[in-house]
């Protein structure tokens, strides 16, 4: 295998590993939680790297996964404690953590080269450059596989737990009457993304892993009507932001994944405001319709792509700005109801 | 290691000393109020979001104007438009998409940060003068803090801090009562503007010495440990300006002693160990007397409602 | 009290949130077929009594019974309808995806929801009159269709206990008697309802029992002798609403 054919490869199948669950991410408002994870996962890295050498190591994955669990652990625990407001729990212990292992690299921990610039951004490059040869024949970059491998149990614990995944985001109360576990689910799902975050660490680094997982699934969310169809855009945006990336990043000898955030971030833009566009020319249409007294449902494909109407959307924003102001964990006066 | 005499005796280590000292105390001070307004994270955002800002400051003194792009002065203007920006996009985005706020500052932090990172390795291939050590906005870099940023970073925080000070009484009442005190009329937006500005400043003026990664910490953690020790907010603002003061002071001579160490980390490293003590030792908020007290009052609770019960 | 089956009680059911009690000795029963309102003020606890029955918050002490087995025995029996402000409508899903998901529980580790459930989901969206919504995208509806597809997803699980927390919370004319029609509906089947209400005036024409809950149980049993002048003042205390009320009802 040709090695940018291979690069490319490794770029589009990290970029899928870390938007699937990524999805599940934005709907849970757990962005913010996957930067703690990506910071918080640094020492382990490091620490782990010192004895394995090899970033690749599946005992360095879930050894540093486990770390980035305990900032999703942390976090719960602190805001339980009820002595910090607002979004404070989640900025406080991940900075610390990330400290501390750049620490460890600068202190050149025993031997561990790391450049900070890798650790920042990744090395796509580096990462590619290590080729599993089977019989002689170069069969790709060996670091493909390991996030082949993520990919796959990705894809097969969202498979397998779609339907509890579906209704505890949507409603964690409806669920637990319904008996499921959803505690112990979303720890599962956090240390899932947790892993990802780690294994992409050595192509996307530490800082803008979390614009794989968060930007793709966002942007499709803008238009998704069905969490199945989200799912698909979700990885369709990965794809071909993965490859736009690339080339930027190729073309202005960057980082790839500072092509891919930077590309990500435009392909939002553009989607949003294609979106908006799309709804007011619809609003215009359907006003036209009623006028002529024809119905203005939106079944079949374009209820696909049709979007909401907004009709409610006033009502809806105070609604949740009431139930923000309700159930935010706000340390101090927080009521039982 | 640079033992303390030394390191006080040398004119340079001691401005510096002073200098980031300074920087913690206006980012302790004014991250009260992002605190205190539950807004922590988006001190993240500034702060990634100040990179590009901060190296184009530098591209546009070298290419277009030929000066030296070290100034400090450039350096803030640029991290503070970018940092603005960023905000406000993600503010955007929660406003006017069903995006929520978590995910859109995800969004604006790494299109900022990452559009950082290309510029960054944009400057590292070209031949600019002066774009050694460039990647210390990173995470900082105190030992290479010159008088004249010195002076400027003092000057543009002092100005902050007498922005809080004059309008005190408007900013404690929009934090306390965001709600309320419209009755400030139009002037409740333009205490918001002010109050977001002042933050930004605060966070900028930080980028050298601590770096851009690790600035959160800075703006977060002081409150967040001041806040076990007082309920008043003059209180508040003025221990978590000390903490953040304390917290950078001793960092920078640290990463400065011990040598060859990026100054944001070891900044954050101290801060992190005042708020842990802070959590664990303040007398009325100690989250251990807290759990024990609140465990306690529980189970008397619970024994309570049992043997009420039973003499029914 | 009522002599018949009990559908689900409490016993000296107590919630406190960290050290402050919300709940104080619950104790209350609740007839096979009847429509049992929980009325009381704001921060009564009215919520946190489902919900603590149901297992969402734990209780400092006592215990809940359902058909005299604990929750987890009799899961698939018991139907939850929450509040509908306590969920982001903006997911992507459909009306029909949204019923559908009532099913969920029955569906082991392998199954997915398939035309049986789908149809059953359109049966329930028929029940509640909304069965031309079925493919709108959820954040599309208006308060009262919320609240009427809630109902249709509790409806879908055909459980024989149910508990609706503020049903009618922001509805219009039209859902709130379309929704009226499917308690009747319920009842005349035999089924029993748990309601978390607070218009004091309408009451009556929903709940044939009522529990008066003001962090305790002020008055428990049919609305006869439970919902009169005394006990609704001690509930309320010196409230205007419930004084507005006292003057013209009752």
């Amino acid at each position: 295998m040709s090695f940018i054919l291979g690069t490319s490869l490794l770029a589009v199948v990290t970029a899928l590993a870390c938007a699937l669950p990524g999805a599940f991410v934005v709907l849970r408002r757990n962005s913010m939680l996957v930067e703690g994870i990506a910071h918080a996962v640094l020492p382990g890295i490091v620490v782990g790297y010192a004895f394995t050498l090899d970033l690749n190591s599946p005992w360095l994955i879930v050894g540093a996964a486990l770390a980035g669990l305990l900032v999703v652990l942390c976090n719960e625990w602190l805001i339980r404690t009820g002595l910090l407001t607002g979004d404070a729990p989640q900025g406080l212990v991940f900075p610390a953590l990330f400290a501390a292992g750049i620490i460890l690299i600068t202190l050149d921990f025993n031997h561990v080269h790391l450049h900070t610039h890798v650790v920042l951004v990744g090395d796509l490059n580096l990462a590619a450059f290590h080729q599993l040869v089977v019989n002689g024949v170069s069969i790709g970059p060996r670091y493909l596989y390991v996030m082949l491998a993520v990919l796959i149990v990705n894809v097969a614990f969202i498979a397998i737990f779609y339907p509890k995944l579906k209704v505890t985001t949507f409603d964690d109360q409806f669920a637990m009457v319904l008996g499921m576990r959803t505690k112990l689910l979303n720890t599962a799902f956090m240390f899932l993304v947790s892993v990802t975050v780690v294994a992409a660490f050595h192509a996307a680094g530490a800082l803008l892993v979390i614009s794989l997982v968060v930007v793709p699934a966002a942007t499709a969310h803008l238009i998704s009507q069905r969490l199945s169809v989200m799912l698909v855009l979700t990885a369709l945006f990965a794809v071909v932001g993965a490859l736009a990336g690339f080339w930027i990043a190729y073309v202005l000898n960057a980082a790839t994944s500072a092509g891919m955030a930077v590309f990500y971030g435009f392909m939002f833009v553009a989607v949003a405001f294609i979106d908006k566009l799309a709804i007011r020319v619809r609003r215009y249409r359907r006003a036209e319709a009623a006028s002529a007294g024809r119905p203005a449902g939106n079944l079949g494909i374009e209820g696909l792509l049709a979007k909401p109407r907004y009709a409610f959307a006033a009502q809806r924003r105070q609604e949740e700005s009431g139930r923000r102001d309700g159930s935010a964990p706000a340390a101090d006066t927080q009521a039982a109801e | 290691m640079v033992d303390p005499i030394e390191f006080f005796g040398n004119h340079t280590f001691r401005m510096v000393f002073f200098g980031t000292t300074v920087i913690g105390l206006v980012a302790g001070a004014l991250g009260s109020f992002a605190y205190l307004r539950k807004q922590s994270l988006i001190s993240d955002v500034i702060a990634h979001s100040a990179l590009p800002g901060a190296l184009l400051a530098f591209l546009t003194a070298v290419v277009v104007l030929g000066v030296s792009g070290r100034n400090m002065l450039g350096l803030i203007v640029g991290a503070v438009t970018t940092g603005t920006l960023a905000a406000l996009f993600a503010n955007s985005i929660a406003a006017r998409t069903k995006i929520r706020i978590d995910t859109a500052m995800a969004i604006s932090l790494t299109v900022f940060f990452g559009a950082g990172m290309i510029v960054l390795r944009i400057i590292a291939n070209g031949p600019f003068p002066g774009k050694g050590g460039i990647e210390d906005y990173l995470f900082g870099n105190a030992s290479v803090i010159t008088i004249a940023d010195l002076a400027t970073s003092t000057a543009v925080g002092a100005l902050a801090l007498i922005l809080m000070l004059v309008f005190w009484k408007e900013f404690t009442l929009r934090t306390f009562d965001p709600v309320h005190s419209t009755v400030l009329g139009f002037r409740a937006s333009v205490i918001d503007t002010l109050m977001f500005t002042t933050i930004v400043i605060a966070i900028v003026i930080g980028v050298q010495a601590v770096g851009v990664v690790l600035m959160i910490a800075v703006v977060v953690t002081p409150p967040a440990a001041a806040r076990q020790w007082t309920s008043t907010l003059p209180g508040m603002v003025a221990l978590s300006g000390a903490f953040g003061a304390i917290g950078s002071g001793v960092g920078a001579y640290l990463s400065i002693a011990v040598g060859n160490i990026p100054t944001g980390p070891v900044i954050v490293l101290t801060l992190f160990v005042i708020f842990l003590v802070s959590l664990l030792a303040s007398p009325r908020r100690s989250v251990i007397t807290t759990t024990l007290r609140r465990a306690r009052a529980r189970e008397s609770l619970r024994r309570e409602l049992l043997t009420e019960t039973t003499d029914r | 009290m009522s002599t018949g089956p009990i559908a689900c009680q409490t016993r000296n059911l107590s919630v406190a949130y960290r050290a402050d009690p919300v709940l104080r000795r619950v104790h209350f029963s609740v007839p096979v077929g009847s429509v049992m309102g929980i009325i009381g003020p704001n921060g009564a606890g009215k919520s946190t009594l489902i919900k603590a029955m149901l297992g969402l918050v734990t209780p400092l002490t006592g215990t809940s019974e359902f058909f005299g087995q604990p929750l987890d025995q009799v899961r698939r029996r018991i139907g939850y309808m929450s509040q509908s402000t306590s969920v982001d409508w903006d997911f992507p899903t459909t009306v029909i995806d949204l019923v559908t998901m009532g099913t969920y529980g029955e569906l082991g580790w392998i199954r997915r929801p398939g035309k049986a459930e789908r149809a059953r989901a359109m049966a329930s969206l028929e029940q509640t009159g909304i069965p031309e919504l079925a493919s709108w995208q959820i954040g599309e509806l208006s308060g009262g269709q919320r609240q009427r597809a809630f109902l249709a997803r509790t409806l879908v699980q055909a459980p024989d206990l149910y508990f609706m927390d503020e049903p009618f919370q922001g509805i219009d004319a039209k859902s709130q008697q379309a929704m009226v029609d499917v308690l009747k509906d319920l009842r005349a089947q035999g089924k029993t309802i748990v309601i978390v209400h607070h218009h004091l005036a309408t009451v009556r024409d929903y709940c044939d029992h009522v529990t008066l809950l003001n962090g305790s149980v002020v008055a428990s049993g049919p609305a006869d002798t439970a919902f009169t002048k005394e006990n609704i003042r001690t509930a309320y205390k010196a409230r205007e609403g419930a004084e507005a009320f006292l003057e013209t009802a009752v």
